[in-house]
């Protein structure tokens, strides 16, 4: 569905142990991507994780809550990254390296 | 469209709610006048880059030393700056140093060591003194955020700013949402204050996730762009930043190790820095990071990180102040089953920022003058979305002189034109016009290709084709931008800043297609220009606002900014 962000990568980073959280909403509070929603004054429902792509790591959901009933749990691409660095370090016409000075460009 | 039109009336609308913004504020709410500032976080207290806590704070303190006086740093800052920097008004943040410290003090914040009661001062980052004090800064952005909301400002939590209300070259007001009610504000204010911080999700990095990146991912160049598009000058959007991390993870916490001792090593095992600087791991930061990325374009990485060499009690130290740099630090080696003990860390380098170019006091983003404010009358800006910054201190320092120059500014009694009937509700339906499209495109795949173009066509590396390539494919984005959906509010938020990203992409390319040489590393690299030419190119690159999008002009680096200023509005009231 291209107009939904919301579970492309299929990873839920923000574990929530529904036994351990009291349903307080801190989380939602700190959270600086507008990520977790939970409703204030009702004390049955749990937070949810409404965009888990869109999540920083950054971790103050987990270091807020008061009974540590969340988790930060990295995705395998974070933990077991394949990716060619180089391919983060542009691209020159012709050219498989970008070392090279002056390639006569212009 | 849903949600109401609300219009608020006040003296200064704040755009973003961080060190700078509440800075800015805090001046002003101490005179009497009434602030609204909004933040897309919820707390004033957590917001900003620094919500999280920071440790170190740069200033100077006039102790007694040569090197701790205003003097003697801004004497330095030319060649920290590579020689492109607005001296006029870096010399008066740098003053105004130890008064803003001590105006933090008086709030709250306790720069001193607990255990000896005095400043643990530290000489790093390349500074010509020990201008850094180490401190426990876990709750300094909560005394600055509680001391704006004590003074009875309006806060506008989860609220996106989206365009400011310029009439005559003079700013009026701002509009902005609640991402989450879907409530519009329309703010009539005497002045205008954009704080928004840096630029990010521009770039490609390892993990390939937009939001894993080193700063803070939710800052996206909101103010550049609503500068640009209100008509102010930009300056020094060529220059990026990178940093080195651990692969998969655009965290910072690396440095940390190598201050302590840390070895890199290529392919080959060999520990390759000393080739690249005689201080080999100790050389800067800028230094170690266009050393990786040259390893790996010559094809001798993968580059680790090795700290198996360190004695047990440095090793201890790391392994407990690890988490200070990044929470979840400790917990993605834990999860990656790495111990750097007895591991070499993989390094890859993180996503670019568009943020001072890694150095203090050179900005990128809305020129500004002495006053912290732009080339638009009323509009002003500070922190990492102006063109004067320097971390934490340099946010503080120019937000505050901003804010005390509102005061002055709110007394000079200039006219603040009305918000006609109907503009307001006219504005809000523009910029909610993709919820009208719920299966339009996304703005995820859109932004994708952002950073797929700038990374391999204005990135660590260019040239002259490359970012005429970037330039078209950014401009060829834009016509999209009519098409992109949303289904809710949040996801506005969402295409609104990733027009801003793209916006700030396009100014990045337009700007180092003009500087036609290389300047401060892989900041600003041409590999068509490779050399540094002082000769030509002591220059800033500036951008305005024109009806072909932005256009570029070059101004003498041997003053300020704000001679390049066509201010239209007159002085006065």
């Amino acid at each position: 569905m291209d107009g939904d962000a919301r579970t492309p990568l299929g990873h839920n980073p923000i574990q929530i142990d529904a036994n351990a959280c009291v349903r307080c909403t801190l989380c939602d509070w700190v959270c600086p991507g507008d990520i977790i929603y939970k409703e204030e004054g009702d004390r049955e429902t749990l937070p949810v994780v409404a965009y888990p792509d869109e999540c920083w790591y950054c971790g103050h959901c987990e270091s807020v809550c008061p009974t540590d009933a969340i988790t930060i749990v990295f995705p395998d691409r974070m933990l077991h990254n394949d990716s060619d660095v180089i391919s983060l370090l542009g691209v020159v016409d012709g050219a498989d390296g970008a070392a090279t000075p002056s390639s006569g460009d212009d | 469209m849903n949600g109401e039109v609300i219009r608020l009336e006040t003296d200064v609308a704040v755009v973003g709610g961080g060190v700078a913004g509440c800075m800015a504020a805090i001046p002003a709410l101490e005179a009497g006048l009434e602030v609204v500032i909004c933040d897309k976080g919820k707390l004033l207290e957590r917001s900003g880059s620094v919500g999280g806590g920071v440790d170190h704070y740069l200033t100077v303190m006039e102790t007694g030393p040569e090197w701790d006086t205003p003097d003697f740093l801004l004497k330095h800052i030319p060649e920290l700056t590579d020689g492109i920097v607005d001296m006029e008004v870096t010399d008066r943040v740098v003053r105004e140093m130890p008064r803003v410290l001590r105006k933090l003090e008086s709030l709250g914040v306790d720069f001193t060591d607990p255990r000896t009661g005095t400043y643990d001062r530290h000489r790093s980052f390349g500074l010509p003194g020990a201008y850094h004090i180490n401190f426990d800064g876990t709750r300094f952005k909560h005394h600055i955020g509680q001391r704006v909301r004590r003074g009875k400002a309006r806060v506008l939590a989860r609220t996106m700013g989206v365009q400011v209300l310029v009439e005559d070259g003079r700013a009026y007001g701002i509009l902005a949402f609640d991402v989450r009610s879907g409530d519009w504000y329309v703010v009539r204010a005497r002045a205008v204050v954009l704080s928004t911080g840096d630029v990010n999700r521009l770039s490609k990095n390892a993990s390939g996730l937009a939001f894993d990146s080193w700063h803070c991912p939710y800052n996206t160049g909101d103010a550049q762009a609503m500068g640009y598009r209100a008509g102010t000058t930009l300056a020094n959007m060529e220059f990026t930043e990178t940093t080195l991390t651990p692969k998969g993870f655009s965290t910072q916490g690396l440095n940390a190790l190598v201050s302590l001792g840390a070895h890199f090593l290529n392919k080959d095992g060999e520990r390759f820095m000393f080739r690249y600087d005689a201080k080999g791991e100790n050389a800067r930061r800028a230094v170690l990071a266009d050393a990786v990325i040259n390893e790996y374009l010559e094809g001798k990485g993968p580059v680790y990180l090795d700290c198996t060499h360190m004695p047990k009690d440095v090793l201890d130290h790391m392994e407990a102040t690890l988490q200070i740099d990044r929470h979840t630090l400790p917990a993605f080696y834990r999860q990656k089953g790495v111990d750097f003990r007895t591991d070499p860390i993989e390094v890859s380098i993180s996503e670019l920022s568009i943020r001072r170019s890694g150095l203090y006091f050179r900005g990128s983003g809305i020129a500004v003058d002495m006053n912290g404010e732009s080339s638009v009358r009323g509009l002003f800006s500070a922190g990492d979305s102006a063109t004067v910054s320097g971390g934490i201190a340099g946010a503080a320092t120019l937000g505050h002189i901003a804010g005390e120059s509102i005061v002055q500014y709110a007394q000079e009694g200039h006219r603040l034109p009305e918000v006609v009937p109907g503009l307001a509700d006219r504005l809000a339906a523009e910029a909610a016009a993709p919820l009208e499209r719920p299966d339009g495109p996304g703005w995820r795949p859109f932004e994708d290709r952002i950073r797929e173009v700038v990374t391999d066509h204005a990135g660590v590396r260019r040239t002259a084709r490359g970012l005429r390539h970037a330039l078209e494919a950014l401009r060829g984005l834009e016509r999209e931008e009519g098409r992109l959906g949303a289904r809710e509010h949040h996801q506005l938020m969402r295409v609104h800043e990733a027009r801003n990203v793209r916006l700030n992409g396009e100014m990045l390319a337009e700007a180092a297609l003009e500087r036609q040489e290389t300047r401060t590393g892989s900041a600003h690299w041409r590999i068509d220009f490779p050399q540094t030419d002082d000769e030509h190119w002591r220059s800033f690159v500036l951008i305005d606002r024109t009806d072909d999008g932005p256009g570029v002009r070059t101004l003498s680096a041997r003053g300020p900014l704000s001679a390049g200023f066509r201010r239209t509005a007159e002085n006065g009231g």
